[in-house]
Formats: structure tokens, sequence, C-alpha cells
């Protein structure tokens, strides 16, 4: 990843709290920051904040110390789909997409002094994608590498009489454990309903951005007649579609309904989803991570 | 109407037809999930559709391999008359006329005055089963049992094509016999044999041929173009001369007799006579008779490549009819290579 690229600008939602000092606003009182409040010295006994106005002005001579809000650093983790159906190629490879973007957000975090952690997952915890929390400036290199696109399960492909799916997110709750993180689920979000609504319930204490990986070829570049032979990524099934313009109003109402229940469903659990359509765009990114 | 093949073994590929079930013939278009598509029932409909347009053109392809055919059995018929084998001198001589000459003018030979007059003794019996053997130095079949008189006469009509060698009679005999059925006691077997001169029977051959008569139970009828100046079949041989080398005509006639079958002899010297002959052969028989005969085959190879070609074209509009989810041509870039802003 070239470092041309610009950084992913986040904030995590609310104050965190976080004894390490960091980019991000935290209940945490410090030394530094912005102004708090005045406290007497026997309160917040450092001797180095100590406010010779406020102890001149103070009527009953108590000697003043100011007190910052500290700013903190927190975890991110990106919490990764690596199920079969990842492997998409449209106008972009998604895994591509999912792994530009893990490595960006490596790099950002790192770069703002936060750490930064991966877990892949697909029917289970994937062990060879998983990075505990670091703060390593390389850990962008470590993610390219273990995000590379052919790491997603293959089409149809029954792993140790696991089947084919994203059931391991639902399993990634406990690696997150402790205090408040950043958790960015990265998926193409093509789940069952009721899995993910395991997966936000087991992520609730966190703040989860849902990060949904589109292509535009799966709803607007939708032919309006003609055969379509789809064959399933996930569990390899076939089946033949006559494509009409009727059955595409369709499908598309049927896209744009399920889309606005993920909707619905992150919203409960905190933030509306950002997208990414075909190409990678970090200024766009960052600037819906703002809205979200 | 019956159904049959001609290369069975190739049946072993009409398993073939669950292909369309495991594989599929369309162009795959890999999506993440299936399951985002509505249900459509036209799109199931057209799936089974072509998929039994597929099995219906593997199977139909593969029983046209095997080169199917209708009818072809065995059909029992009865006529009545006899089964009739007409045996038929082919030696050189029988294109001589009575008169023992090379034809002239409006003369005619023996084997065409034969030929003639048999082909309206045939006329005159339409249901007979015909038979046609030849004999010359070797047996002749011309054509086996069958009524179908077409044949009979063409067969009737190469026998005054031009002759050959010597004259076998004892071979020309058993090989008529054995065109008819040994165990059939139903069926009335004749055999018109038509010479020109006699033969020496050998006589363990003679043995042999009784025998065959014996179990096939023809009756002979020995017609006899007795050629000016030669010897006859009932002329009484001159002292020392009474050998079966020296008149064989007498002695084949002699050991006819002692065969125990109903036996005529007609020594003609002239078409006249010959006519008078065949007139009484055809008085004389006249029998229920029934037989066997293979009806033709229809070859259905090309109606099933025709009705292969049906589903065939249904499958072919499938084909292109296939559309494609094509990514619009653009710059796969993957991030806006921008430069930051100053820092």
């Amino acid at each position: 990843m070239s470092p041309d690229v610009p950084d992913i600008h986040y904030r995590p939602r609310g104050a965190i709290a976080s004894w390490r000092a960091g980019a991000h606003p935290s209940r945490q009182v410090g030394a530094l920051g912005a102004f708090r409040d005045l406290v007497p010295f026997a309160t917040y006994p450092d001797a180095r904040r100590i406010d010779v106005r406020a102890t001149a002005l103070d009527p009953f001579e108590t000697t003043m110390v100011r007190r910052f809000r500290q700013r903190a650093a927190i975890d991110v983790y990106a919490l990764v789909d690596l199920s079969a159906s990842l492997r998409y190629q449209g106008q972009a490879a998604k895994a591509a997409l999912v792994r530009d973007l893990c490595v960006v957000l490596a790099r950002s975090a790192t770069r703002t002094g936060d750490r930064f952690g991966l877990i892949g997952c697909d029917a289970g915890m994937r062990q060879e994608c998983f990075l505990p929390a670091t703060a390593r400036r390389a850990v962008s290199t470590d993610v390219a590498e273990r995000l590379d696109p052919s790491r997603w399960a293959a089409a149809g492909m029954v792993k140790g009489g696991m089947q084919p799916g994203a059931e391991g997110l639902a399993q990634a709750a406990p690696y997150l454990a402790g205090a408040r993180k950043m958790a960015f689920l990265i998926s193409d979000f093509l789940l069952p309903m009721d899995l993910l609504r395991r997966v936000f319930e087991g992520l609730a204490m966190h703040d989860i951005v849902p990060v949904v990986v589109r292509d535009s070829t799966e709803e607007e570049e939708l032919p309006d007649w003609g055969l379509l032979d789809l064959a399933d990524l996930e569990s390899a099934r076939r089946r033949l579609v006559f494509m009409r313009p009727g059955l595409k109003r369709r499908w598309r109402e049927a896209e744009r309904a399920r889309q606005a229940a993920i909707r619905q469903l992150a919203a409960r659990y905190g933030r509306t989803p950002v997208t990414v359509i075909d190409r990678l765009d970090i200024d766009r990114f960052s600037r819906d991570l703002m809205e979200a | 109407m019956t159904l049959g093949v001609d290369q069975p073994w190739m049946l072993v590929l009409l398993p073939l037809v669950v292909l369309p079930w495991l594989r599929s013939p369309h162009r795959r278009t890999a999506v993440g999930s299936i399951a985002v598509v509505p249900a459509d029932h036209l799109s199931a409909w057209l799936g089974h559709i072509l998929r039994g347009a597929g099995a219906l053109t593997i199977g139909l392809i593969v029983l046209a391999l095997s080169s199917p055919y209708a009818g072809g059995r065995t059909v029992s018929r009865i006529g009545t008359g006899a089964q009739l084998v007409l045996l038929l001198d082919r030696s050189g001589s029988m294109n001589d006329t009575f008169a023992g000459r090379t034809p002239a003018g409006a003369e005619e030979s023996k084997a065409s005055a034969t030929k003639r007059l048999l082909r309206e003794f045939i006329g005159r019996r339409p249901h007979d089963l015909f038979g046609v053997a030849a004999f010359s130095t070797a047996p002749m079949l011309v054509l086996p049992l069958t009524d179908h008189q077409d044949a009979v006469l063409a067969a009737v009509n190469a026998s005054d094509r031009r002759g050959l060698d010597f004259t076998n009679i004892a071979r020309g005999l058993g090989m008529a016999l054995s065109m008819f059925a040994a165990d059939r006691p139903d069926e009335h077997h004749v055999i018109l044999l038509v010479s020109d001169g006699g033969a020496v029977i050998d006589p363990h051959v003679q043995d042999q041929l009784r025998a065959a008569f014996a179990r096939h139970r023809a009756d002979l009828y020995f017609l006899f173009l007795r050629t000016a100046g030669s010897k006859g079949l009932f002329d009484t041989p001159a002292p020392g001369e009474d050998t079966p080398q020296a008149m064989p005509e007498r002695f084949l006639h002699l050991y006819f007799q002692t065969l125990g079958i109903p036996y005529h002899a007609f020594q003609a010297e002239s078409p006249q006579q010959v006519e008078e002959a065949i007139r009484q052969v055809d008085a004389l028989e006249r029998y229920p008779i029934t037989y066997t005969e293979r009806l033709p085959r229809h070859d259905l190879t090309g109606w099933a490549y025709a009705l292969a070609c049906l589903p065939t074209l249904v499958l072919l509009a499938a084909k292109l009819a296939e559309a494609r989810i094509t990514p619009q041509p653009q710059v796969l870039a993957v991030m806006s290579p921008r430069r930051r802003k100053a820092a």
C-alpha cells in the first residue's frame, strides 16, 4: 500500500476509558489536553499544574490545580468475514477490497497511536488470520499478508465437518473482551439475519462499525433480459434465472429491503453501516464514518 | 409393430441422460448468495424444461447411434398350392434348341422355352411358394422359398443366360431338398427338375439322396428335355448297352422310381410337350400350405436424429439467450491515487 494513500479518520463514539494516552477524547483526567476544571491541590496533587491566578483569587487561600481532559488511545479491531461469498468478482474483487481497507485501517490506527487487531472468521475463528491488538507500525504489512485473497474460503468447502458460512463471527466476542473497543465488522452481509443479530448482540458493548462491501453488478447492473445460471459462492448450488424487467425490479426491491433491514439492525446497536461499493475511496470512507 | 436396435451395446450410454442434472451447460455466473434472488416460478419451470430437453437430446442421440428400426419380424402366412422348388439345369447344352443346334433366327433354345413356359406356370399359381435352384457342375442357390412372384420371375428370367459346364443332378437335388423344412408334415414339397441330360449318380450318393428324400418328403417331377437324337428316359436298351454310363437318363429314371416318393417323369421333345408337362404339374399340385416370412425393416435412425433436433434447438435458444453480468468498463483502481494534502 503506497504511503500516498490518506489515512482513515475515525472517532470512537462517546468518551472512552483508557490509561494509554492517545488521540481520542476520554473520561480520563490528566495533565494534558483540553482544560476540564480547577480542583484543590489536595484533590489532585500535581505541582506542575498549579494555577497561580486561581490560587491568588481564592478567598480561602486554597492552592488550586488545573485538570485537563486526557486524550486516550483505543483498540481498533477489524472483524473480517472470510467466507466464500467474498470471493465475488464484479467491478472489483471484494476480497482485495477488504484487504486494502484493512491495511489502510491498520496503518491509520497505528499512526494515530491506537492499537490494531485482526480477527478473521469463516465457519469458525481462523487462527492464521488472527492478530492481537498491537501498536507496532509494521502491523499493516502483517495484515496484508494475512488477508491475501487466497485466504478466503473456497466455494462449497466443508472443512473439518463445518458447514460453509460465517458462523465464526458470532464466536469472536471473547477475543474482544475487556475495555470498550472499536470493531469494524467487514463483510458483504449476505448472511442470515439471525446470525447478524447474534454477532451484534455479542459485540454490543463495543463501538461496532458495520462495513458493507458491495458491488454495483449485484444490483444496478443486472441485465434486463436473458438467462443467468447463478452459482452460489458459498454453497456452490446452482440456480437458473430467466431475467426480465419484472424480475429485475423484484430483485432490486428485495435487495433494497435487505439493505434496509441490515441498516435497521445496525442502528439498533450503534451505528448505521458504511458501504464500500466497487472501489475503496478513503476520503469518502472517512466522511461516511463521521456521519455514521 | 416391433421395435429393435441393431447396436444394443450403444445403449450402455443411456445413463448419460442424467448429465443435465449433474452439470450445467450454461455459463456460470458466481454470486455471493442466491438466497437474495427472489423466487421465480417461470425460471424454475424453464430450468426443468431445459434439463428435460438436455436429457431428451442425449437420449435420442444415443438411441440414434444404436440404429433403431421398426418391423423386421417373421410372419406366418397360408397359401394354396405347394412349396415348389424349380431345379433348373444350367449346363451348356440348355442353350441349344431341341434339335441340338445353336438357336438361329426365330428358333428357341431349350432354356428360353423353359423360361417362357415356367413364367406362365408361375403366373397361374399366385399363392405358391417358389424357390429356385440351378445346377451344372455345382449347385447354385438362386432364391429361397418365397411368395414374392417378382423375385421368382426375376430368378427364372435369369435362367436362360449362357450355361456352364456339366450336369450334376445329385448335388442339385440335395440343394433343392435342403430348402424344405424337414419336420413339417403339413407342408407339401415339390421339386420340378428341368434337365436335358441325365447323369450317373454314385451308389453312395444315391443312398444319401434316398435318405434326404425320406426326410423331406418331396414330390419329384422330372421334366426331361430330350434333344433330337439323344437317348430318352423310356428307351429300351440294346443288348450290351444297359449300363448307367451308356444310358444315364434311363438309369436316373429307374433310380427315381425306387425312391418311394410320388414321382412323375415327362419327356418333352418340343416346347409344346414342355407346356403340356407343366400343365399336368399345375393340375396335380394343389394343397394348402403355411409358410413364414420376414417383413422388411424400417430404419428409424433418421427419425431419432430429427426428433433430437427439436430439444437441441431449445437448448441452442437457451444458450443464445444467456446473459452476462458485465462490469462497466472503468478503471479498477482500488484507491484514488490522490496525494495527501500537504500535512
